[in-house]
């Protein structure tokens, strides 16, 4: 078999009938067909999906759905699984299942009240000792994988295990509520401050991600580009498309005014995580490993350190989740993050179908999860019990691996 | 053994987007046939295989059967698939294997009748000539024994026509022979075998039809005995050099050396490899031929004796097998490439470079002649000369000035083998080490400067190749 893309013979020397037959003459050939086997179409048709279903629960509960500041609110409320779900897309990336990301932001958010209310340490300290030990427990996860040669399910649920053990110890059982004398900081949780709805980011603030992520289509755009388009004609169309979308972003500021500060960060860590595994060594090192730790020892990664790495980054992914959840609950309960690990895979595992066929990525992670969320919402706003939201997410974690597994084996 | 159905294509087209791999094959193969199909990476063999064995389909055409349309080959009992993966077991016995998803065999419908599928197995064995118990464990056998099984197990379910894919391409001169031998039996017993191959040789000793593909069409069918070997090759190889002269200069200084190196099975070994010199190594299948290789690639660390490099040089390996040890299926042709080049394409800041990444990966495709050249290809889609060239340019783009090469030609077609050892003179030529392992002689006679055998974990006969009639090393092999 030669290949299966079409943009394969853009520059390889192919016969001439194959290139100036008509498409029409083409025998029995569908449409449907062709495109079928074009690896852009595969990215697109999931976004595509998201947009039918929207518009599907826009036209069925109308305003009550299609409201901005509610699904933003949905946003701001679910950042911290988004957040946990990058996490886990950085292992699995790896090639590593860590079941212990969830039991890891439970943890987190316990030692961020805890350390404030019942230790009385100061805030950028407890923030300090919080990462640290997400980055510490990566290590553990990282080290029982690759020392020990631990099953990664069984290493990472009896790690998940110990830490939200851990979080019943330090709160012997019971939710941590900061007190009057002792209170978290006034920027971080409560009215007014960062971990609120009510409180937005400015305005020049969301034009900026907008730039940042503008920036990264650009880069990443090139292998959406047809044949035959030139170079020139091709950077006229991406600044036209970069104006239109800035234009579009003035006229709907309103919308960008109601961004919050969670929102905001989990944009940030989305950047972060892209130029780790786009521009960095390390990041390209983990995806070798995950795709193949063989291939990628023969030639030349240190793949046990490198599947470590990615523990560890994930760990401290799962810290700032942990965090986050406290910011914005003001309190530590019992168990807190511990079911957000199924919506997290979910989300993770919808990337394989959104942007890139068959392969984790941060954008398709963040953008699947969100409207992931969306849908089970829309469903509760249209009369589904809350308790339903669940067997929601199991389902989609199911065709979303279906479906990716599927896309992959068309590759070939 | 009934005579075998007969197999007719008829105007079969087949196209992956506008890409035509298949464009109108008309073949007809007789009871008794044994046709060898070759065709350079890309002409369109896998694709046909592909849609006989039912894992695509045809575009356009028609396959028949006795006359019959048929979809494809596939849950007909009287035709069989040995692909280069025999989709054997290897941790349960021979028999086992037979039987592996069939229903078992049961006395009163209820009880195992193990004593009945011991002896079923015995006597299938016996039809392909291996002398082994049937409750060997298929993981200790040699190559062309398991191929064996494979073929064993086909006739068990009563086939008669044979599809061999590239099952002969991973195994030595004499392995070949002996499963050539097995399939000759077949034809002179009324059945027909088609044979996927890169190897003209063996094509000249069994088959006695030849079918070539070039892009996508028939370009040679004839019978074995009237093939013009030389019109053959030119169709097959159009770009082939002819035998590239040797460069004058002698070897530089030494690179690398192996003292007293020991590894289970293996050693000592010594050796060394100096600067402009081509080491050629050749040896059977369990022999130790490639941890050889991967010692010397510090991928194994040695129980005894050292790996010397001289300063500031590093190695890069090609590994002998590049599905399971030298790709990364889900990812580009551009980060399979660089992979061992990224932290010398970093910038000041530390982060990559994507323009000289994409640029030095663009020269690979361009210098290496890979297809498809968009560098954003996916690993995993590519052919099997063509995911060789990426593994060699990863090799190549690694900055290494010592290259271990195992088994660089397996399983590629004459053209792209003739455009390796045109890569590894350039490599010899440029100042690099070159260390070939490779249990095809071919390889070796082609492009080593010194040669040597390993036998039982011990190299011997090292030799400089003016020394060596050129029949000589098929000799003492």
């Amino acid at each position: 078999m030669k290949t299966t893309h079409d943009d394969s013979t853009k520059d390889s020397p192919v016969t001439p009938e194959s290139v100036e037959q008509p498409a029409a003459a083409r025998p029995k050939e569908s449409t449907w067909r062709r495109l079928s086997f074009d690896r852009r179409i595969h990215g697109s048709v999931t976004p595509l999906a998201f947009l039918v279903a929207f518009a599907c629960f826009g036209l069925w509960q109308g305003g009550v759905f299609l409201n901005v500041p509610a699904r933003i609110l949905d946003l701001h409320s679910n950042t911290p699984i988004l957040l946990l779900a990058v996490s886990l897309m950085v292992t699995l990336l790896a090639g590593q299942f860590d079941l212990s990301a969830a039991s890891m932001a439970t943890l987190s958010t316990f030692l961020t009240v805890g350390l404030v209310v019942d230790h009385g340490w100061p805030f950028w300290l407890v923030l300090i000792a919080t990462l640290t030990l997400g980055v510490l427990g990566g290590l553990i996860n990282g080290l029982l994988v690759t020392r020990l040669r631990i099953n990664t399910f069984i290493a990472t649920l009896g790690t998940g295990g110990a830490f939200v053990g851990l979080s019943s110890v330090l709160s012997q059982g019971s939710s941590i509520v900061p007190s009057v004398e002792t209170p978290l900081p006034g920027w971080f949780s409560g009215l007014g401050s960062f971990g609120t709805y009510t409180t937005k980011a400015p305005l020049a603030v969301s034009l900026l991600m907008i730039v940042v992520l503008l920036a990264i289509a650009h880069i990443s755009a090139g292998r959406l580009r047809p044949t035959g388009v030139s170079d020139s004609t091709w950077r006229l169309i991406e600044i036209g498309a970069a104006v239109l979308v800035l234009l579009i972003a003035l006229a709907l500021r309103s919308w960008l005014h109601q961004v919050t500060w969670p929102v905001v960060l989990l944009v940030a860590v989305g950047v972060v995580v892209w130029v780790l595994f786009r521009l960095t060594v390390t990041g390209r090192n983990i995806q070798a490993v995950g795709s193949n730790p063989l291939a990628a020892r023969l030639a030349g990664v240190r793949t046990d350190r490198e599947v470590v790495k990615a523990f560890m980054i994930g760990g401290l992914l799962a810290s700032v989740a942990g965090i986050v959840l406290a910011a914005q609950q003001g309190s530590a309960t019992p168990d807190v993050a511990t079911g957000f690990l199924l919506p997290a895979f979910a989300a993770a595992f919808l990337s394989t179908v959104v942007f890139s066929a068959g392969r984790f990525n941060v954008w398709g992670t963040i953008i699947g999860g969100t409207f992931l969320l969306w849908v089970g919402q829309g469903l509760i706003v249209g009369g589904l019990p809350f308790t339903w939201l669940p067997v929601v997410n199991g389902i989609v974690l199911i065709v979303a691996v279906a479906s990716s597994t599927f896309i992959q084996r068309s590759q070939r | 053994m009934r005579p075998a159905s007969s197999l007719s294509l008829v105007k079969l087209r087949k196209s992956y987007g506008s890409n035509e791999v298949l464009r109108g094959l008309d073949l007809t193969i007789e009871p008794g046939s044994f046709v060898g199909l070759m065709g350079a990476n890309g002409a369109g063999k896998s694709t046909l295989i592909k849609i006989l064995d039912g894992v695509t389909n045809a575009s356009s055409g028609t396959i028949l059967l006795d006359g019959a349309p048929v979809d494809s080959l596939r849950l007909r009992s009287e035709v069989a698939f040995v692909h280069q993966d025999l989709g054997l077991v290897d941790g349960i016995s021979i028999a086992d294997n037979l039987r592996l998803g069939e229903r078992p065999m049961r006395t009163l419908g209820l009880f195992l009748d193990l004593q009945r599928e011991r002896s079923e197995a015995t006597k299938a064995l016996e039809r392909v000539q291996v002398d082994r118990s049937p409750d060997t464990l298929v993981g200790t056998l040699s190559p062309a024994e398991k191929t064996l099984v494979a073929i064993a197990r086909a006739f068990a379910r009563g086939a008669n026509f044979l599809v061999m894919d590239e099952a002969t391409s991973n195994l030595t001169a004499q392995g070949a022979s002996r499963v050539l031998n097995v399939l000759n039996s077949v034809v002179e017993d009324g059945g027909s075998v088609i044979m996927v191959t890169h190897r003209l040789s063996e094509v000249i000793q069994a088959t006695n039809r030849v079918v070539a593909l070039v892009d996508g069409r028939i370009a040679h069918d004839a019978p074995t005995a009237t093939l013009d070997r030389a019109a053959l090759a030119l169709m097959l190889a159009p770009e082939a050099a002819a035998a590239e002269e040797r460069l004058a200069s002698g070897p530089g200084e030494v690179l690398f050396r192996m003292t007293g190196v020991r590894a289970p099975d293996l050693g000592p070994v010594d050796l060394e490899v100096r600067a402009g010199e081509v080491v050629g190594i050749t040896g059977n299948q369990g022999s130790g031929l490639h941890t050889i290789g991967f010692l010397a690639n510090r991928t194994v660390s040695p129980t005894h004796g050292t790996v010397w490099l001289a300063d500031g040089v590093t190695t890069a390996l090609v590994p002998p097998h590049r599905e399971t040890e030298g790709g990364f299926a889900d990812q580009t042709l551009l980060e399979n490439m660089t992979l061992s080049a990224l932290s010398a394409l970093r910038l000041r800041s530390r982060l990559l470079s994507l323009s000289k990444e994409s640029a030095d990966a663009q020269h690979m495709v361009g210098r290496l002649r890979v297809k498809p050249s968009t560098t954003d290809a996916i690993f995993g889609s590519l052919s099997g000369g063509n995911k060789q060239k990426v593994v060699f340019a990863r090799a190549l783009l690694s900055g290494a000035q010592v290259f271990v090469l195992c088994e660089p030609t397996r399983g590629v077609d004459p053209a792209t083998r003739a455009e390796i050892y045109q890569l590894i003179h350039e490599l010899r030529s440029s100042g690099a080490g070159v260390l070939v392992l490779s249990s095809d002689s071919e390889d070796l006679l082609a492009v080593s400067d010194r040669v040597a055998v390993v036998v039982a974990g011990l190299i011997q006969h090292m030799t400089p190749i003016s020394d060596l009639e050129s029949e000589g090393l098929e000799a003492f092999v």
